[in-house]
């Protein structure tokens, strides 16, 4: 056997389970799940051992024809809103922690707190901030901003569930960004922020004109996978405001999908699947649209 | 010769191993441990006691049962016996999961075992499809703190009798203590309304269970919703009552001292008990008040054995067994369940006099099993037509529909989705 061949042959070796478990989890779902987006394949079918039913669009016109669909599509791209303070925060605590000062590993460690703490002990804590009575409201009345006659359930009103659940993810997710910007951080070379220095960058200069454009990779992974966590949020509505809050107001697309797949013995695969795909279009949409913007700004650069 | 005495052996040995072989079947519980580990493990002792040839593996399953259950018959290994509710009761048969079990057990033995009410909340299209195993009612007792009771001008005597009492009650215990008098059922853990047992206890009709058609816009049903939510606006009921499920923001909101009172099954009592011990001491228990009809509506559980179960009768057997009177009884004994079996209604334990809540209050209710009702069966395709009821509901609440408009656009919907 040839050297390149063997080389070849080891390398798919090292590969294959990676692969097999990617094929199993991953490619294999995505496939069938696509190919079941255009079937009928309901309960009754199921139970009886049928196959599904090819039906072409049918799912799909279904689905846009469905209000609760599109309210659902509708606040999951608002979810989106989150994606650029996310990112902001998440790079300027990784900034700070980023040192080598004393405690740091203690807020390093409290920043990622959030992240590892389950949903259920969040909602607890959360809902004490949300509710009329709540800590929210005390700070501010405290402020003079509401007085106690204006104060209101953050989850229970229409226009301010969204953004409640949004704060949530915020706290719930900025410790792991925070994470990877430390990592692209700690990439940027010493000497590069050196060379800054010695041409008489100021500090800001020297972040956003040098360390920025180097961490590029970082910040476009970061908010791709930012973005695609939004639109596909599931937690927090469903745990915080399990009908979709007031007048569906927290109700996002996925929580359709979860409802139509996993809801009791009505489920539905083909619509659920149907309304899986178009999320993950919108997802890849966005994508592009952030691939080409990244592009452009290297391209300036 | 040798070789006649390896042939008696071996046919010996075949028929001790066929003779031992046993068959197991799977049994899966919901949201039953820890907290009664020892009940069913010593029930299935006995059972398996008294059926050598069955062994009963146990799991108890919470969030995920639906879903495990849908996978685990898709990967062939069904579990064999599975206790799951009304609701999913309903939507499991109506989709051809369930083994109907008078296959099983015939018709004569169920209604010997178990009352004709609590055998008709698990049978769909004229067919039964569960063994009764608990139940309770939903205006079983009226649970109340005695300190705001008597705050707000109350009297042992003096509290409702009727729904309608009932919203003046709420009314005044906020008028006069601040605190909450009474939170209406609106939103059950499954995701169904419960609201629309307040049209059932009216002696209001749902829907046609022939045509599957809505019948719940007429003027009484609007005036009756616009009762509630009227109510609603004034600030009598809590905002949260859209938002989280009916019987955990009531135990939230007792155990803080913010509520007057929970009309609903002695299971609360319980809950009390472990959270707030020095609440419990102020807690009382009355008969509750009930709607115009004067009917009580309840839930239960059930026994289902799924089609795809490979060993059904081994499985009626077990289902038989746990639910029978002695052991319903065992169970009752040790939570303030309603027992379904026939019998039950004469045991002692429910005639005892006692000052605690828990034993007044299941002695209220525990001997009612007759009566378990759940006012209406779920129709088919529920969980999306008792989504859109909720939604249109809420919107009357917040004023975003008038009631008739709410209660007019629920029903276009179902009449469209009903039969889909």
């Amino acid at each position: 056997m040839q050297n390149k061949t063997r080389t070849a042959l080891i390398a798919y070796a090292f590969l294959a389970p990676a692969l097999i478990l990617l094929a199993v989890f991953t490619f294999y779902p995505v496939i069938y799940g696509s190919y079941l987006g255009f079937t009928e394949y309901k309960a009754a079918q199921f139970a009886a051992g049928e196959a599904p039913r090819f039906i072409g669009i049918q799912n799909f016109i279904t689905l846009f024809q469905d209000e609760l669909f599109i309210t659902g599509l509708w606040n999951s791209v608002k979810y989106i809103a989150i994606v650029p303070a996310l990112q902001v925060a998440a790079l300027a605590i990784a900034v700070a922690v980023n040192r080598k000062l004393p405690f740091m590993g203690f807020f390093r460690a409290a920043y990622y707190i959030p992240v590892i703490t389950s949903i259920a002990t969040a909602a607890v804590m959360w809902d004490w901030v949300f509710q009329k009575e709540g800590i929210l409201n005390w700070v501010l009345q405290s402020l003079h901003f509401i007085n106690s006659n204006s104060a209101f359930g953050w989850l229970n009103n229409e226009y301010t569930a969204i953004w409640a659940l949004m704060l949530v993810t915020f706290w719930r997710g900025f410790g792991f960004y925070m994470v990877l910007y430390m990592g692209g951080l700690q990439a940027v070379p010493a000497e590069v922020e050196e060379a800054a220095n010695l041409d008489g960058a100021t500090p800001f200069q020297t972040f956003w004109l040098v360390i920025v454009p180097m961490m590029r990779p970082t910040l476009l992974l970061c908010s791709l996978l930012s973005t695609f966590a939004a639109i596909r949020v599931l937690d927090e509505p469903l745990t915080f405001t399990p009908g979709g809050g007031p007048l569906n107001s927290t109700y996002t697309a996925l929580m359709y999908v979860y409802q139509k797949a996993f809801n009791g013995f009505n489920f539905d695969y083909g619509v659920a699947s149907a309304a899986g795909l178009i999320i993950a279009v919108v997802g890849i949409g966005l994508s592009i649209v952030q691939f080409r913007l990244n592009r452009e700004g290297e391209e300036r650069a | 010769m040798l070789k006649k005495v390896l042939m008696v052996s071996a046919a010996l040995g075949m028929g001790l191993g066929f003779a031992q072989q046993k068959t197991e079947i799977e049994f899966w519980s919901w949201y039953l441990s820890p907290k009664f580990d020892n009940y069913l493990k010593d029930t299935i002792k006995d059972f398996e006691a008294k059926n050598p040839t069955i062994t009963v593996k146990w799991f108890d399953k919470q969030d995920t049962m639906v879903q495990d259950m849908i996978a685990s018959i898709n990967l062939g290994k069904s579990p064999d016996v599975v206790n799951i509710n009304i609701p999913e009761t309903f939507n499991a048969a109506q989709n051809g999961f369930l083994t109907d079990i008078s296959t099983l057990t015939s018709s004569s033995e169920l209604k010997n075992q178990f009352w004709d009410n609590p055998l008709n909340n698990f049978t769909v299209n004229g067919k039964p499809y569960g063994y009764p195993w608990y139940g309770w009612l939903n205006e079983g007792v009226m649970v109340y703190n005695s300190d705001l009771v008597k705050k707000a001008g109350y009297s042992e005597k003096t509290l409702p009798k009727t729904n309608d009492q009932l919203l003046a009650f709420a009314k005044r215990v906020k008028d006069r203590t601040g605190q909450y008098g009474w939170i209406p059922n609106f939103i059950d853990a499954s995701g169904a309304p419960l609201w629309h047992g307040f049209f059932y206890a009216d002696g209001l009709p749902i829907y046609d269970e022939k045509t599957g058609k809505a019948q719940f816009t007429s003027s009484k049903h609007v005036a009756l919703l616009k009762k509630y939510v009227d109510m609603y606006k004034a600030g009598y009921f809590p905002e949260d009552m859209l938002r989280k499920e009916a019987f955990q923001l009531s135990m939230e909101l007792y155990n803080q001292g913010k509520l007057a009172t929970i009309v609903g099954g002695p299971q609360s009592l319980t809950r009390i008990k472990d959270a707030n011990k020095d609440l419990y001491g102020k807690t009382k228990v009355a008969e509750a008040p009930l709607g115009k009809s004067g009917r009580a509506t309840g839930g239960g559980m059930d026994l289902v054995i799924p089609a795809a179960s490979k060993h059904k009768k081994e499985a009626a057997m077990f289902a038989e067994f746990l639910s029978n009177n002695v052991n319903q009884m065992k169970f009752a004994k040790i939570v303030a369940i309603v027992p379904t079996s026939k019998g039950a209604e004469k045991d002692p334990f429910f005639k005892q006099e006692s000052t605690d809540p828990i034993i007044q209050a299941s002695g209220m209710v525990g001997a009612s099993g007759r009566y378990i009702d759940p006012g209406f069966n779920p129709p088919k395709n529920s969980s999306v037509l008792y989504k859109n009821l909720v939604d249109n509901l809420e919107a009357a609440f917040l004023g975003k529909k008038t009631p008739k408009q709410a209660l007019d656009d629920a029903a276009t919907f179902w009449n469209a989705n009903v039969n889909k």
